[in-house]
């Protein structure tokens, strides 16, 4: 019976090691922090918005590398208020989820299924705000990971961490990571476009893994209202 | 919640050409039964499309366009080309959506498939002139220049979806010329019908390859 249970322990242990893929990735060493001097001068990545913008994408859902289905996201991003609208809609035109979070506040005018569950909104708000905005306060660590990417690392309020990455073939990622260090989600953005944020790949690390493939269709930034009066008296004068 | 939301991609195909041939008759009888008449003879119908999308979250309407084919008895393809492409097609009482994903159709797996089949089922069926009971419209028609017909859900279910829908039908040839979809006060859906083709001849290609 003892060799039995050993022999369990031995597949057990070797199914394991047979499996590195499975194991979720988690938050990677700082190679070389660089001095306090040089971290002045050292730029961290910036794939953020700077003014307010409304995006419009294509949204390709993918599970286990099967394409789901498509859908038209629609994003008004205010990185200076770090306020989010955000709708969701099928090419037919039907509009199946619609929020906005401002100030700590989220209101959900509109979630039609499979958008209507509890965490959705909050999630989906979490990462709009993830892609556009700048995670907020200073870098803690600013670096090269092992693969020679520039990084910054951001500490979270939860104890969660974000890294910032610009990779040597150009690439910029963004990571975040768990309280524990597990890796939850992972941005990349297209390196050769004109815009960065015309193909952005995010994926997913959850109880089933998912990504989303968005494509961008139109991207304005938006004037404020006052800014809009503002101009509008300037042409009349 | 997922059937209505089906029914509620097929009611905009379905409100865009078919509910002018057989809306459930509240109001207007003689004029639907006229409707009625003079879609007996239709055997294909294709037309351009243009759809504007409104919202309060768009400073301008989502411009989306696309072209639909019918073929008696129950062949349909419904593609949009821009911005998004996409494709419904049902024939032989299969009904499938395909998406567009790195240059190539794939077919959408979200489900709904079902749900599909049951709407398409009941419009062709009101194509043939069968004019069973439809719980989920009532409809009223307002004659004028242009002909225009009022669909208002019946249920709660379908109501929490769609407030209603407008029908604007050109002129004498009873075909339609554009389908508003109102969400509510802030969101709605114009689909503009153009270049509208009845009874030329169609591939049946068009029915069964995703090109």
């Amino acid at each position: 019976m003892k060799r039995l249970l050993f022999l369990i322990f031995i597949i057990f242990l070797s199914s394991c090691q047979a499996l590195p893929q499975m194991l979720p990735q988690t938050l990677p060493m700082i190679n070389s922090p660089v001095s306090s001097t040089d971290q002045k001068a050292f730029a961290c990545p910036y794939p953020f918005l700077k003014e307010k913008y409304r995006l419009v994408h294509a949204v390709e859902t993918r599970m286990a590398g099967d394409t789901r289905g498509t859908i038209i996201g629609v994003t008004v991003a205010d990185p200076s208020t770090r306020s989010v609208s955000c709708a969701i809609m099928t090419a037919e035109g039907m509009t199946l989820f619609e929020a906005e979070s401002s100030q700590g506040e989220l209101k959900v005018n509109r979630a039609l299924p499979p958008f209507d569950s509890a965490d959705f909104a909050k999630n989906m708000i979490d990462d709009i705000k993830l892609i556009f905005f700048a995670p907020e306060g200073k870098p803690r660590i600013k670096g090269n990971l092992p693969d020679g990417a520039a990084v910054c690392r951001y500490s979270e309020e939860n104890g969660g961490w974000i890294d910032v990455s610009f990779n040597k073939s150009g690439g910029t990622e963004i990571k975040r990571y768990s309280s524990s260090g597990i890796l939850r989600r992972q941005i990349r953005f297209n390196k050769t476009a004109k815009n960065i944020y015309q193909r952005i790949e995010l994926q997913a690390h959850e109880q089933f893994n998912y990504s989303l493939l968005m494509t961008l269709l139109e991207a304005q930034p938006v004037k404020s209202k006052v800014l809009q009066t503002k101009s509008l008296r300037n042409t009349q004068r | 919640m997922k059937i209505y939301r089906n029914l509620y991609i097929f009611v905009c195909i379905a409100a865009g050409v078919f509910f002018v041939f057989s809306p459930q008759i509240y109001a207007g009888t003689n004029a639907f039964e006229k409707l009625r008449k003079e879609s007996a003879n239709l055997k294909t119908l294709q037309a351009n499309f243009e759809q504007k999308k409104s919202m309060k979250i768009l400073s301008r309407p989502l411009v989306s366009e696309g072209r639909f084919y019918y073929a008696a008895p129950d062949s349909i393809r419904w593609e949009y080309v821009k911005p998004v492409r996409s494709i419904v097609i049902a024939h032989n009482n299969s009904t499938k959506r395909y998406i567009d994903s790195d240059g190539k159709m794939v077919e959408n797996k979200m489900g709904g498939a079902q749900a599909m089949n049951i709407v398409l089922n009941e419009i062709t069926g009101w194509i043939n002139g069968r004019f069973v009971q439809n719980l989920s419209f009532t409809a009223v028609i307002h004659e004028g220049t242009n002909t225009m017909i009022t669909l208002t859900p019946v249920g709660q279910g379908m109501a929490g979806f769609i407030k209603k829908i407008e029908i604007v039908l050109s002129g004498k040839a009873a075909t339609v010329k554009s389908v508003k979809i109102i969400e509510d006060a802030d969101s709605f859906t114009q689909i503009n019908f153009k270049n509208v083709e009845i009874n030329n001849t169609i591939n049946p290609s068009v029915f069964q390859d995703v090109k």
